[in-house]
């Protein structure tokens, strides 16, 4: 019983936060659905949808702290989309350790050979993909895509990527994937208070042509 | 001569044959060895280009694995991440080390060269080869030979992934004549990389001389479709093999360096073939000599009975129709020489006819002839003529003359054969003969008596029918008995058997003294006939040559009674020229 006054101011504020960073004249939009598949008509998983509004002020950015695992020598996860400003962590699991690097013009950093988690994590601060890599583990890679909005959602394995929470009005949808030849694609996209947006992307990737295979077959499960 | 050829001829024969033979299964397996090196050698060149290629795209794969560790090097991901150009191609440089490489070079993502280490290298300037580019990022064996600064170089293209590709790695291995000999190391064939160009593939390295590469331009077509190519006036086997879309390699190998080892067994096989023929031509020598041998022989054993020398005979053991022809050979011979025996027997017997009766020619003939060597011998001569011949011969025509000679001789001489008297002579018309000599016969006397009887009955007869043609014709005999020389006498060429003494002259005046149809005898003829014979006695003669008056008769006939002479003197028991 006494959680109870504790929990209602508390959403009051949430509400009160909510309302006042959008307005209270704006209402919600019941959010969009994305498709995206690839040249075959196949659906791209791990692919970044994002919906920017067009006119208006851009929506407020709140960096979180974000987390790129190395698990079994592999990231975790191989897409990480942030938006710009958010500081990730690069624990490393394995009991190895690991050399990542980005020369991406996003960011371009290096955390050289580690172990457990560094200090201080890596702050993305500029937009725009940082293909990160391993120097010692050719087949490692991931991917921070570091956004302007957001309004973005990462594709599931069915190509499907849902967006939530924004306001209706037009904005202008993206899609990015690390295998996408040239830059983002851009369609427009007007939301509405009733009805679920749908959007649909056909992309043309490279095909997926990683150094050397991923694990050596004599390393068996480390550290599974 | 002609057999010294027939020698030969075996020899030819022989020899020829063997030669035919031979030259006709070297041929063949010459053909055979041509084709089977032929074969062997397209076979070898069709490995050694797949071998070839193979080692290409091996040498390629170890390329591209350098490379690929080249592209994973941080300090180079660093640099090109940079953007350091000095770094970058210093680093570039010292990777080209690494994997002694020609050149290597980095090119951006969008196709523009970022750094080279080439002297000549621009910077920005647009990589030759973006086609490339794109192959390489579809192919796992990112390698090509190309054309590049008018050479050919194999080309390696690795992107530098960080871990995205953020830029091309190209490394150039320059395809020169230093690499198509190390090439020719490897495969002992002549190697040469061609490159197409607007007028036709040009050679851009190669193990060949100057010459020879111009040769081979200009012999490519033929190359291609027949494998042979002739360069510097030798022929080559070749193989063009593609290894890129305008580049060709062409292996060769020259024909007489491949066919060397079949050469080799070629002669060997041709020596041997010379050998056997050296041996067969001594083997034919010695059989043609055999076989010819007893030929030989044969021919000169023949030659010789030509020449007369009948006491010939050949010895050929030999038991086949060469030794059969021998023996008749030699049966032939003997049978020649026993007919020229009986031949030289004959021709004496008829030399000897001139002389004598067939039966004592026989007889000679038979015998030694010693017996006409000189002897002194009692024989009883006849002789006789006609009377008046001179005169006729002078009258009558020489055909009437020959007639009368004819007949009156065909009188005379089978009576002379048929007394078994000796003709001594005739000339014309008279003759003489003798009896007792060379062979003994048992009554001489009264054989010359009758032969003179008879001889005047015929003769008369053949002179009466002349005498009716008014020619006044007779005919005379006279005989006489008494020892004389006989022998042969005369000259080589020209012998006679004639009897040297009294008697014949004797004889002789007996028949001049003689009329017509008389027959004077001497006293002693006619103390052996006077049995046999009507005589009349003509008292003493007085006869030219001798000193005394000698008693003649005349003989009128024969006594009927009186014996007839013996057929032959071997039928008379009593021999008087024994006496």
């Amino acid at each position: 019983m006494k959680r109870r006054p504790s929990v209602a101011p508390l959403l009051v504020a949430l509400a009160l936060l909510v309302a006042g960073g959008t307005g209270p004249a704006i209402a919600r939009a019941p959010g969009v659905d994305a498709v995206v598949t690839d040249q075959a008509g196949k659906p791209v998983v791990d692919a970044v949808v994002t919906l920017t509004p067009v006119g208006g002020s851009p929506s407020a950015l709140r960096p979180m702290p974000a987390v790129m695992d190395q698990v079994n020598k592999e990231f975790v996860p191989a897409v990480l989309p942030v938006v710009v400003g958010t500081p990730v962590s690069f624990p490393n699991r394995d009991n190895i350790r690991h050399h990542v690097y980005s020369f991406s013009p996003a960011k371009k950093f290096e955390l050289p050979l580690y172990i457990g988690t560094p200090s201080a994590p890596v702050v993305f601060d500029k937009p725009g993909p940082v293909a990160l890599g391993c120097n010692i583990h050719d087949w490692m890679v991931a991917y921070v895509y570091v956004v302007t909005t957001p309004h973005f959602a990462k594709t599931t394995a069915d190509g499907h990527a849902h967006v939530e929470g924004l306001p209706a009005g037009p904005y202008e949808a993206r899609v990015w994937h690390p295998r996408l030849r040239g830059e983002a694609v851009a369609k427009p996209i007007t939301l509405t208070e009733d009805e679920e947006g749908r959007v649909t992307f056909s992309l043309t990737l490279r095909p997926d042509a990683r150094p050397v295979p991923r694990r050596e077959p004599y390393e068996g499960q480390q550290s599974g | 001569m002609r057999f010294r050829s027939f020698r030969a001829r075996l020899v030819v024969v022989f020899v020829g044959l063997f030669a035919v033979v031979l030259t006709i299964s070297l041929l063949v397996v010459a053909g055979f060895l041509r084709a089977a090196a032929r074969g062997e050698i397209g076979e070898e060149l069709r490995l050694a280009g797949t071998l070839f290629v193979r080692q290409l795209d091996a040498r390629s794969q170890q390329l591209v694995g350098a490379m690929r560790l080249l592209s994973g090097d941080f300090a180079l991901k660093t640099a090109v991440a940079t953007a350091d150009h000095e770094t970058t191609r210093s680093v570039l440089d010292n990777h080209r080390r690494r994997i002694g490489a020609d050149v290597l070079m980095l090119v951006s993502l969008d196709g523009a060269i970022t750094a080279d280490t080439r002297p000549s290298a621009q910077r920005g300037a647009t990589f030759a080869l973006p086609r490339l580019l794109e192959e390489a990022e579809q192919t796992q064996d990112p390698t090509w030979v190309v054309p590049l600064d008018g050479g050919l170089v194999r080309l390696t293209i690795v992107p530098v992934l960080a871990p995205d590709p953020i830029a091309w790695l190209c490394a150039g291995f320059s395809i020169d004549d230093r690499t198509a000999a190390e090439l020719r190391r490897l495969t002992g064939l002549h190697v040469s990389f061609l490159r197409r160009q607007p007028e036709g593939f040009t050679v851009q390295a190669s193990t060949l001389e100057t010459a020879e590469r111009v040769d081979l331009e200009r012999g490519l077509a033929d190359a291609r479709k027949s494998g042979i190519i002739r360069i510097q006036g030798a022929q080559h086997v070749a193989r063009a093999e593609q290894v890129a879309a305008d580049v060709l390699v062409v292996l060769q190998r020259p024909l007489t360096e491949a066919f060397a080892p079949y050469n080799r067994l070629f002669w060997i096989l041709a020596a041997v073939g010379g050998a056997g023929l050296v041996l067969s031509i001594l083997g034919a020598i010695l059989v043609s000599r055999r076989v010819s041998r007893p030929v030989v022989t044969l021919a000169g054993a023949a030659e010789r009975v030509a020449a007369g020398d009948f006491d010939t005979s050949v010895s050929v053991p030999q038991s086949d129709e060469l030794g059969t022809l021998a023996e008749n050979f030699n049966e032939m011979v003997a049978g020649l020489r026993d007919r020229e025996r009986v031949r030289a027997a004959l021709e004496r017997a008829e030399r000897l006819k001139r002389f004598f009766s067939p039966q004592v020619a026989e007889v000679l003939s038979a015998g030694d002839e010693s017996v006409l060597a000189s002897h002194r011998r009692e024989i009883t001569v006849v002789f006789c003529d006609l009377r008046g011949f001179t005169a006729f011969a002078e009258a009558a025509d020489p055909g009437e003359v020959m007639q009368l000679l004819r007949d009156y001789h065909a009188i005379l001489g089978p009576l002379i054969a048929r007394y078994e008297g000796t003709l001594e002579r005739f000339t014309g018309d008279g003759l003489m003969v003798f009896f007792n000599d060379p062979v003994p016969c048992p009554d001489p006397a009264l054989r010359a008596v009758r032969l003179a009887v008879e001889a005047r009955d015929a003769v008369q007869q053949l002179l009466d029918g002349w005498r009716d043609r008014g020619y006044t014709l007779g005919f005379g005999s006279g005989i006489a008995m008494g020892f004389a020389t006989v022998g042969r006498i005369g000259f080589e060429g020209r012998f006679d058997y004639a009897a040297i003494g009294s008697v014949t002259n004797l004889a002789g005046r007996l028949c001049q003294e003689a009329a017509d149809g008389q027959i004077l005898i001497s006293a002693s003829v006619y103390a052996e006939v006077e049995r046999a014979v009507e005589a009349m006695p003509l008292g003493e003669l007085t006869l030219r040559g001798f000193p005394r008056p000698l008693l003649a008769f005349s003989v009128l006939s024969l006594r009927a009674h009186a014996p007839l002479p013996a057929g032959s003197s071997a039928s008379s028991g009593d021999a008087r020229g024994a006496r």
